[in-house]
């Protein structure tokens, strides 16, 4: 009986791990998709509303769901209450808390960081390059995540399974 | 001759440097509170020029921020850090650089208080006209210092009882003399009224073509310039005087530097109108602004009825006379004090 239970538990440990890591390969790309769409406001607020940033963060954190609106919030948080804090410090110090629970790679993180170093700090012209430049990257990224996902999806949600089979076959 | 932080009394910092230093990079800021209160409280401008010494202008004094205090040799100051500077840069812009376009090509921008932000730096050009600027290398805040009742004496030399209201009056001042805050005091005493003086308060619109007289910030003037006072913000003043003729209604139009033709030309028709005018003009005196042929005719015309001229003799807004339209001095040597 303490066999079973134990070979139940070790099957049902490994499909878990092989689960989460088919949930990573599946959400990057969703992630790497709200990202873009979250610049593409930015954008809009930015280079045609020519709003203030602290405004325009707010918009763009309503207007996008889940992990990526609570990053605009949380820049939007340091930007209003840190006295002195520049819009590209807020930035990374809010990518550097949010990076910990993200599907993200670290290749991925360094694009929106890229871009975070000139946020604000220059005209629309020159806002609207770095933007483009973003969202390029990060569709680029999106694509490659998107194939990843593809290929791996299934495989690891397989091999958790035949993973704990394996060592359940073996123990036993 | 340096002078260190902490000496005499600056527990008393003036919430005017609360207010600068709150747009400056937070070590900027640290020690321009460190200041000592004499040197606050004749501060006039602080000027941030890139990898050059931070520089305090007072009345009559020039000093340079160092680490522990100020100093008058240059040799002595540290230089600004660029990441200080673009700090401030920043934090003045609300990191929004991009929303500031139109403060770009002007070279300026007002911050809540009122105070004047100018800077300078690579000038971009589209098909011939300026788009804006970049790579900027140096800002200068001009402190606006709401000094009340600063005109107090000056009113009965230009209020008109016969027919209550004000005469056509013009301010002649060099840069610097405290013109605009005597424009702005006059603006306020007759917008509010005086008992003192028996003035009745009346409405008063004002062309703010630079932004300056009433610091507009998000369409709030940030300067105290009256309860019956309209203001048109960033308005070129030709077109202002005479939109404000037709939208406000007002009673007297005030506006600062004058000195084109076409801005004498669009005083006439406000005159015209039976609507008084207080302006500014840049001259050393009479003789001066009487020697630029453009103005002269104006007032040998008599359009303006009475000009105060001003002077940094005793400090900004020392008065060197009041005059008539024809010229005749008003005061006869007797001095009007005026701060």
């Amino acid at each position: 009986m303490l066999k079973v239970i134990g070979a139940l538990m070790v099957l049902l440990s490994c499909s878990l791990i092989g689960i989460t890591i088919a949930k990573g390969f599946r959400e990057r790309p969703k992630l790497l998709k709200s990202w873009e769409g979250a610049l593409q406001h930015l954008e809009t607020e930015i280079i045609y509303g020519a709003v203030p940033l602290m405004e325009a963060l707010e918009q763009v954190s309503l207007r996008s769901e889940g992990e990526v609106a609570k990053f605009f919030d949380k820049v939007n948080h340091y930007l209003s209450t840190v006295p002195g804090i520049t819009a590209a410090e807020a930035w990374a110090d809010a990518l550097e808390e949010w990076k910990h629970d993200s599907y993200l790679k670290d290749s991925d993180l360094e694009i929106i960081k890229t871009f975070g170093q000139s946020i604000g700090y220059s005209d629309r012209y020159d806002q609207e390059k770095h933007l483009n430049l973003a969202k390029i990257h990060l569709r680029q990224a999106g694509q490659e995540a998107a194939a990843t996902a593809e290929k791996s999806v299934r495989p690891w949600n397989y091999l958790g399974i035949l993973g704990g089979l394996l060592i359940v076959l073996i123990l036993i | 001759m340096s002078l260190p932080f902490g000496s005499e009394t600056t527990r008393a910092t003036s919430t005017l440097v609360e207010q600068i230093g709150k747009w400056l990079a937070p070590d900027l800021r640290v020690k321009l509170q460190g200041l000592p209160k004499t040197m606050v409280d004749q501060l006039e401008e602080v000027r941030l020029r890139r990898q050059r010494p931070v520089a305090l202008i007072g009345h009559h004094e020039e000093w340079f921020l160092t680490q522990e205090g100020l100093t008058k040799d240059t040799a002595k100051a540290p230089l600004l850090k660029d990441e200080d500077f673009h700090k401030t840069m920043q934090i003045l812009t609300g990191s929004s650089l991009y929303a500031y376009e139109e403060e770009l090509r002007r070279a300026y921008l007002t911050i809540p208080g009122g105070h004047r932000v100018g800077f300078c730096g690579r000038v971009l050009l589209e098909s011939g006209q300026i788009r804006g600027m970049k790579e900027f290398s140096g800002l200068n805040i001009r402190l606006a210092r709401d000094m009340s009742g600063l005109s107090q004496d000056l009113l009965p030399y230009i209020y008109d009882y016969s027919t209550d209201r004000p005469f056509h009056t013009l301010i002649v001042s060099p840069p610097r003399c405290g013109k605009t805050t005597l424009l702005r005091d006059l603006t306020r005493e007759l917008s509010e009224g005086n008992s003192r003086w028996k003035i009745p308060g009346m409405n008063i619109a004002v062309v703010d073509e630079r932004s300056e007289i009433a610091g507009s910030f998000m369409g709030v003037p940030q300067m105290r310039i009256g309860s019956r006072t309209d203001v048109l913000d960033a308005c070129p003043k030709v077109e202002g005087m005479l939109m404000l003729l037709r939208s406000m209604g007002p009673q007297v139009i005030v506006t600062d530097e004058i000195g084109k033709k076409a801005d004498f030309q669009a005083i006439e028709e406000v005159a015209y109108a039976g609507v008084k005018v207080v302006s500014t003009i840049h001259g050393y005196d009479l003789a001066d602004i009487k020697a630029r042929s453009q103005v002269a005719e104006f007032l040998e015309e008599g359009l303006f009825e009475r000009i105060i001229v001003l002077n940094r003799k005793r400090g900004p807004g020392t008065i060197e006379g009041i005059y008539n339209a024809k010229g005749e001095s008003l005061t006869n040597g007797k001095e009007v004090k005026i701060c």
